[in-house]
């Protein structure tokens, strides 16, 4: 950003930040479902994609993941700014990829051109981002208070091969309580680093030297700033005599739910039907 | 337990994070594998992964897997004491294990292996046709040197389609060999990073104080009679609490007062189960803390307190499985019905403690100890909550202890206790008058130092959750000036004093420091955060001034001299920064920042969790350093008391916007 004058007002590109953990405000049918089907959905169709990432499947996933979109009225601004090195590296991949050749050959005024490798390296960044657009659909629709008793009433079945999973669910739980605090409590850390002076040193060595004293302190800091915290916390929980419920609406699959359930498992039925004959 | 559940629980959140930075994230699964079992480590991997799995998906999840195996080993081997040669066999173990694994699910998921082959293969013949073509086009022009030239790239050409058509034939061993060496070349690399950490970890001190009681018999904690109670922490050499006697009736409402370090921390510690050092604790039963009907405890810090992440849930929280009581009576009580859905992150400070008492309640206890509960809070937050305190007693049966600095919440009690005078006042080491001002400026009204226009800021512009935290803020600061920002929660205040010092750059509007925008000379504007332990970023006091003043830790002169501005003893230096009080932290913070000769000092909520006597020492530290040096000071508050003095000036902040009736001239 360069120096502004007083008198004029810069104009900033305006970057939309990553925002985690948050639900888009509002209600709507995907914001009302259990959270432990949106789990299910999303934890089911990352498995199909890593068995049959063909394109058949992707564009189901991808049909089924805009239309999630379309009736959870998440606007475009929930998307994050893409950062430019993101964009070049994409071009490059790209690039590479395309001089490659390869099988589909297209005649284009009289030259001809192979799409295959580009086609190949589309299908990749096409699953990438299909899949990522599955997990922020989660966090977009869901508040982060469902998701621990949704996880523990997942993990019922596996209490009966004595995993501890109440002590997980209440550690993620908590952990999803402490996220926010944290954050605020990195930014200030990183903040008062901000304010410090840089010490200038000679040598590349001391330099390094100085570079990793310092990633060791701040590590430090940061733990310390985590204990304390963890401790607190610590307290409180004795307070109440150790831990047991966490949430006070029990919430169970629905109706909807099980609508959902069976849609994704028909979508996941048809991929693979059609994939298999298709296969190599 | 439950200390080492909430250790689990934050530690998964900071994985996923530093996760992203290679090595970083291992260090908290390090020390968790150090300190606690194996199976704290597996539920801090689930609760971590599960996280990243919602962030990042799958490959956030491989990350926090990675760290917790990296972490894990090397905090197994060093709690163990063993050495390299343990760490690498087990990594070689482990890679083989991997890398089998690896092998065995590329060849299951044979169409996943084709695709990255696929992918592989296209890029590399991608390159390799770049380069025969230069080749080609290098050969056809003759440019010197251009034949060997041309030839070498075509011949570079075929090597590189060569090796990948065998790397590729040879895949099932070239993945085992490298998942082998890799995880052995990691797995060393965390082992000598970390061992190095760990060691500096080892002195941070455990602060938890609450331990649960081991107990069966009934529960009934009151009437409670402490005779002569003595109590003395390990390792120190004087007591905390000395020869106390005191009784609880039921049902009574108790204020004890007194400065910090006399004790009324300890005092609720005994109240909550503890064993006192010498004298007699007597009451008809077990303590039973947090259990129904037995001792409940409401402390400090608002945000540690509230576990839940909605309303609703907090208020349950930890109940046992199947208890079911009256949410929406409970929130009514301390007059939050309205908000039970909302989530716990976005309360004021005074809602969580409202919050953490209705969680309280909900036990129905005997016994309510609330240790402090107001000193985090603003006025507006502080009124509710004692209002919600002293209206207990009409609808509870239950004894209320309110441990409290303020003398004016003692009030409403029945009865009063002052711990001053009893035990050892461990206060600050004050010595005498600061050092003569090198420079005296004087009042001038020049050209301001800070000069704020029209600023505004919106976080998360663009998005579904904008949120606007300051609109159209003008105003002017001079040399010399003492100015006081007063807001209450969410008014914008912290994110005004963020702009000021450059952290934070404005969406509209400008704030400039001499003419320049405050963000292009980021340190000129020395800020210091209401969190002073977040500022402290080195391990002993004479360190973390040098470090925060940019000189040298040697010259202890500066080092001195620095310390004698705030009015701390030299002798301070070679202290631990985990050994200072609340009060000694910030003086140290400001010493630090003094010692830049700062533009201007901007304190946010200098005064929080400070007792009467400290916050008095502070306000006249600055106050001398404001006239004596022309320290131009800024202070964010939500608070009045004692700071006239300090900050002649006063600006209103409310929900983002400056309110005009107060504001005085020296705006633009």
């Amino acid at each position: 950003m360069t120096t502004a004058p007083p008198d004029e007002r810069p104009a900033r590109q305006p970057t939309r930040p990553v925002v985690l953990l948050r639900p888009v405000p509002g209600r709507s049918a995907v914001h009302e479902l259990w959270a432990g089907t949106k789990l299910l959905v999303v934890f089911g169709i990352s498995v199909l994609l890593t068995f049959y990432p063909g394109w058949i499947t992707i564009g189901l996933v991808a049909a089924l993941v805009l239309t999630a979109v379309r009736i959870a009225h998440i606007p475009r601004g929930a998307l994050p700014s893409v950062p430019r090195w993101l964009w070049v590296l994409m071009a490059f991949g790209g690039i590479t990829a395309a001089f490659a050749g390869g099988s589909p050959v297209v005649e284009l005024a009289s030259v001809p051109i192979g799409f295959g490798g580009l086609l190949n390296f589309l299908r990749i960044t096409t699953l990438s981002i299909v899949l990522l657009g599955l997990g922020a659909m989660v966090s977009w629709t869901t508040n982060v208070g469902e998701i621990a008793p949704a996880v523990a009433t997942l993990g019922r079945p596996l209490r009966l091969l004595r995993i501890p999973v109440d002590e997980w669910a209440v550690a993620l739980a908590l952990a999803l309580r402490a996220f926010p605090m944290l954050i605020d409590e990195f930014r200030v850390l990183y903040a008062a680093r901000q304010l410090r002076p840089k010490p200038v040193a000679a040598t590349r060595r001391a330099r390094r030297k100085r570079r990793a004293r310092e990633l060791i302190d701040l590590i430090a800091a940061a733990i310390t700033v985590t204990l304390r915290r963890a401790d607190e916390m610590g307290d409180a929980i004795t307070a109440r005599g150790g831990t047991g419920q966490i949430s006070a609406a029990p919430s169970r699959p629905k109706l909807a739910d099980w609508l959902v359930l069976s849609i994704t498992f028909a979508m996941c039925a048809v991929a693979i039907a059609l994939e298999v004959p298709l296969g190599r | 337990m439950a200390a080492l559940c909430a250790a689990i629980a934050i530690i998964a959140v900071v994985v996923p994070f530093a996760g992203a930075l290679a090595l970083l994230g291992t260090v908290p699964m390090g020390l968790l594998a150090y300190r606690y079992r194996i199976r704290v480590l597996i539920a801090a991997v689930v609760a971590a992964g599960m996280i990243a799995f919602l962030i990042a998906g799958l490959g956030g999840l491989m990350t926090v897997v990675h760290s917790a195996y990296v972490g894990g080993l090397t905090g197994v081997v060093k709690r163990r004491r063993r050495g390299t040669r343990t760490v690498i066999g087990v990594a070689f173990v482990a890679g083989a294990l991997s890398g089998g694994a690896a092998v065995g699910a590329l060849a299951v998921l044979s169409r996943l292996r084709h695709l990255i082959f696929q992918a592989i293969t296209a890029n590399f013949d991608g390159i390799a046709a770049v380069l025969r073509g230069i080749g080609r086009f290098a050969t056809a022009h003759p440019f010197p040197f251009s034949g060997p030239l041309g030839a070498g790239l075509e011949v570079a050409a075929d090597r590189l389609k060569w090796l990948l058509a065998e790397a590729l034939h040879y895949w099932p061993w070239l993945i085992l060999a490298n998942g082998i060496a890799s995880i052995v070349v990691v797995s060393l690399i965390g082992w000598w990073a970390l061992s190095r950490v760990l060691e500096r970890m080892r002195g941070i001190p455990d602060v938890h104080k609450l331990d649960a009681p081991v107990d069966n018999a009934p529960i009934a904690p009151v009437p409670v009679r402490l005779d002569q109670v003595r109590f003395r922490y390990p390792n120190t050499d004087h007591d905390a609490l000395s020869a106390l006697s005191l009784d609880v009736h039921a049902g009574e409402h108790l204020a004890v007062t007194g400065a910090n370090g006399s004790g009324k921390t300890t005092l609720m510690l005994l109240l909550a189960g503890r064993e006192p050092t010498s004298g007699t604790v007597d009451r008809p039963g077990a303590v039973g803390l947090g259990r129904l009907g037995g001792t409940a405890v409401v402390m400090q810090h608002p945000e540690s307190q509230v576990l839940g992440t909605r309303v609703a849930d907090d208020v349950v929280w930890g109940l046992p499985p199947g208890t079911t009581i009256d949410v929406g009576r409970l929130l009514s009580e301390v007059g939050l019905d309205a908000h039970a859905e909302r989530d716990t992150g976005s309360l004021s400070g005074g809602e969580l403690q409202r919050l953490a008492v209705a969680a309280a309640l909900a036990r129905e206890p005997a016994l309510l100890i609330a240790d402090e509960v107001t000193s985090m809070v603003d006025q507006q937050g502080r009124e509710a909550l004692l209002g919600v305190l002293s209206g207990m007693k009409q609808r509870h049966r239950t004894a209320l202890v309110h441990i409290t600095h303020y003398n004016n919440e003692a009030d409403s009690a029945d009865r009063t206790i002052n711990l001053s005078g009893s035990g050892d006042n461990t206060d600050m080491v004050e010595t005498t008058a600061a050092p003569a001002a090198t420079a005296v400026v004087g009042h001038d009204s020049g050209a301001p130092v800070l000069e704020l226009a029209g600023v505004g800021h919106e976080y998360a512009s663009g998005t579904p959750w904008a949120n606007t935290a300051l609109r159209d803020v003008s105003f002017a600061v001079h040399q010399g000036d003492g100015l006081l920002i007063h807001g209450g929660n969410g008014s914008g205040k912290s994110t005004l004093a963020w702009i000021m010092a450059g952290l934070t750059v404005p969406t509209t509007g400008t704030c400039l420091l001499d003419g320049r925008p405050t963000y292009e000379q980021v340190g000129a504007v020395a800020l210091s955060f209401q969190a002073a332990r977040l500022q402290l970023m080195r391990s002993r006091v004479d360190l973390e001034v040098a470090s925060a003043a940019g000189f040298s830790p040697k010259d202890h002169e500066r080092v001195a001299t620095a310390l004698a501005v705030v009015g701390l003893d030299s002798a301070l230096g070679k202290r631990r920064i985990d050994q200072l009080s609340g009060g000694q932290m910030r003086r140290v913070v400001l010493a630090g920042l003094l010692a830049r000769s700062p533009r201007a000092l901007i304190l946010d909520e200098p005064l929080a969790g400070l007792d009467a006597a400290t916050q008095r020492g502070l306000l006249r530290l600055l106050e001398e350093l404001r006239r004596e040096q022309g320290l131009t000071v800024i202070v964010i508050s939500h608070d009045f008391t004692g700071l006239e003095e300090v900050c002649p000036r006063i600006l209103h902040l409310r929900n983002g916007v400056l309110e005009p009736a107060s504001a005085t001239a020296g705006g633009l």
